[in-house]
């Protein structure tokens, strides 16, 4: 559906894209993972025409950008990092004037305007003002106003940026909806929580490079991260604690918060085995806890650096 | 680019900051203005009577005779008192001025000396003591000379012809000082502005203005490109079909539109408030209005397309706009202005706009006459909205 074949873009001396490559298969939701200047909002206005590469080729369903930009704009929704809305408007005069641009009839349009609310579930606010909206609210609003002409692509950049967890909920109920009725997606996030729950392929980039790319097995092999947990004891015991540390090496006393820490290469597998093996040992588990997140762990590895806010 | 200048018109008519400004702070600083120029008001269409407290002391012919006439005078109310109260009621801010004719009023005429009157004023008040004493002067100085003549042929023909009888002698005097005599050597007569009733200062405080404003209105529109780039939404504009132009085009229109119906608004409340003749030159004040907001709504967009932020558009139009407006006659009428800045102020779009619409009211003139300030005006938009689409390309639409 999508294929970038060795993009670059600068911007004076400033290369924000370098020689960027993927391709996402229809009905695909793609994850673009990267911290804040890493490059990815670039990588969403190539693929929207709205710049052009210095180098490489971008083909979308089967079009090649630099000659039919015009069609790439119809096929393909985008729901912006900003909130771009009027705040003046009301939230359906906002999705009557965005609809309106891309010359839907107009009796269509109230359709799809009313329908679309209905998705994001404001219907109840439809003529109130943006500007009365929360967050989250004017963000869901947001994301209607780019699925009015039926895109067949819908690119998302950061849409959960500032959103309480009810509203983000919302928001991946409608994406997992969309994709659902076969829509491709681009995700771009700086949340690994978000890329892991949704994306069926992630490109990991930094400093404009994709440094790594595939499903998160892919990656977890390419990093060769393993799954951490941390098991907090109910009653720390020396004797016990020798007794699980000496009988399976994996497990390690991390002596600054009393705790044991175990690797491991598939939670989901492994765990009852680790239960099991702290039980036997006369162990009591108050609380266990993963550390972290996989991509957390595999962006940690790829580039030396963590994934913040 | 007709459903973004749609978007625009519902946005502006929901922001009421914007329509106070465009629509009803105009009318109000063309109130105070009309009020402020003068010719505007009651007493007939005219100015208020300068309010004057006399004090006779005198309490002869000659002083009432004086009074009678300064009360005769459309420019000045009288009020009579003892010169004590007059000299208070003038330090309390009742009166401009008070008139003191001491006792002696009358022997002094006869005698020819220095009359006894006094003309006690409040500095402040400029302007009404300048009327005061315009026409006080003229007053004394006439009666006082045609007492200060009577008595002089009277004194020579009772030297020359000691014999005279008094009918012979008060023919002589009334063939002497006849009330023609006094008329002024120089004919006074005004060519301009007498086709129309509209005053020049009401035409002033309108045009002026209405231009003044109009230019903060429309660098408010130019500045909504900006705040469109910074809020995202240009961007997600240019996701959509439309071109870049388009977004602009839009704008421009909307400018246009609201300047049109910004100064059309401008003068029916002149028409409607202060009775201002629009049917002088229906013509000329339509290709006036469509041209000047032309010129000013190309402006407005191009104060916008060189500045790189919205708070620099802002501080930027402030500044230009304020200069424009002191210079080319919008704040003070450039009538009063020195020739130096009289001469700086064409390079102002108020200057044209602001005489433009003088021609139209005050000096009544044709259309072909107007046309050049016409063209000018046009020549001034069409260049600024071709710098403004070179700009606008290079500097907005770059991402």
């Amino acid at each position: 559906m999508i294929q970038l074949r060795s993009v670059s873009k600068s911007f004076g001396n400033i290369e924000a894209v370098k020689n960027v490559s993927f391709n996402i298969d229809k009905g695909e939701i793609f994850g673009i993972l990267g911290p804040n200047g890493a490059g990815k909002s670039t990588i969403v206005n190539i693929l929207n025409t709205l710049v052009k590469p210095d180098k490489g080729d971008v083909i979308i369903d089967g079009v090649n950008i630099k000659d039919d930009g015009d069609t790439i704009k119809l096929i393909m929704g985008v729901v912006p990092q900003e909130i771009a809305l009027y705040e003046e408007l009301s939230a359906y005069e906002n999705l009557m004037f965005w609809g309106g641009l891309y010359d839907i009839p107009k009796s269509d349009l109230k359709v799809k305007v009313n329908n679309n609310l209905d998705i994001v579930d404001l219907s109840y606010r439809k003529n109130d003002r943006i500007k009365t909206f929360s967050g989250g609210m004017k963000r869901r609003i947001n994301i209607a106003c780019s699925l009015l002409h039926n895109p067949k692509i819908l690119v998302l950049d950061e849409p959960t940026v500032g959103v309480d967890p009810q509203n983000r909920y919302h928001i991946f109920e409608l994406i997992e909806r969309l994709n659902n009725e076969g829509m491709t997606i681009i995700y771009t996030t700086h949340y690994m929580e978000e890329a892991e729950r949704f994306c069926d392929k992630i490109a990991i980039i930094d400093a404009g490079r994709i440094i790594a790319q595939g499903t998160l097995k892919e990656l977890r092999e390419i990093s060769d991260v393993k799954d951490s947990l941390t098991i907090k004891l109910a009653e720390y015991d020396n004797e016990i604690i020798s007794r699980i540390t000496t009988t399976n090496p994996l497990f390690k006393l991390d002596s600054t918060t009393n705790t044991l820490k175990v690797e491991c290469g598939n939670i989901s597998n492994d765990i009852s085995i680790i239960i099991n093996h702290v039980q036997n040992a006369g162990g009591v588990i108050e609380r266990i806890y993963t550390q972290g997140t996989i991509l957390e762990s595999i962006y940690l590895k790829l580039t030396g650096k963590e994934l913040r806010d | 680019m007709f459903k973004l200048f749609k978007k625009d018109l519902i946005l502006f008519f929901h922001d009421q900051r914007s329509v106070i400004l465009t629509f009803l702070l105009p009318v109000i600083l063309i109130t105070l203005f009309a009020f402020a120029y003068g010719s505007i008001g009651a007493y007939n269409g005219r100015s208020e009577p300068v309010k004057l407290i006399v004090a006779d002391l005198d309490q002869t012919k000659s002083s009432k005779e004086i009074i009678y006439k300064i009360d005769s005078l459309k420019d000045i109310s009288i009020t009579l008192s003892d010169s004590i109260k007059s000299k208070k009621l003038v330090i309390k801010g009742k009166y401009a001025g008070a008139l003191i004719i001491y006792k002696g009023f009358q022997d002094s005429l006869e005698a020819g000396k220095a009359m006894p009157v006094e003309l006690v004023y409040d500095r402040s008040r400029e302007m009404e003591i300048g009327i005061l004493q315009q026409n006080l002067i003229s007053i004394l100085m006439s009666s006082s000379g045609e007492i200060i003549v009577k008595k002089s042929i009277e004194k020579y023909l009772h030297d020359q012809f000691p014999d005279i009888d008094i009918s012979t002698l008060e023919n002589i005097l009334k063939t002497a000082i006849k009330k023609n005599n006094n008329t002024p050597a120089i004919k006074w007569t005004s060519i301009v502005g007498i086709k129309n009733d509209t005053k020049l200062g009401l035409i002033q405080a309108v045009a002026g203005t209405a231009i003044l404003m109009l230019l903060f209105s429309v660098a408010l529109v130019g500045t909504s490109i900006l705040e469109e780039k910074e809020n995202g939404t240009i961007n997600r504009l240019l996701y959509s079909p439309l071109k870049g132009s388009s977004i602009l085009y839009g704008k421009m229109l909307f400018a246009f539109f609201i300047s049109i119906l910004q100064l059309t608004a401008m003068f029916l409340f002149a028409w409607l408030i202060f009775r201002m003749d629009l049917s002088v030159n229906i013509p000329a004040l339509i290709l006036m209005i469509i041209a000047t907001a032309f010129a000013v709504s190309s402006m407005g967009i191009f104060l916008a397309a060189i500045s790189k932020t919205r708070q620099q558009a802002q501080n930027l139009s402030t500044i230009i706009i304020l200069i424009m407006s002191a210079i080319g006659g919008s704040m003070i009428p450039l009538f009063i202005m020195p020739a130096i800045l009289q001469k700086i102020a064409l390079l102002s779009l108020n200057y044209w706009g602001i005489q433009g619409f003088y021609d139209i009211f005050w000096r009544t003139l044709p259309l072909n006459a107007i046309l050049p300030k016409i063209l000018i005006l046009m020549s001034v938009g069409i260049i600024m909205t071709l710098a403004s689409i070179r700009l606008f390309n290079k500097r907005i639409m770059n991402l």
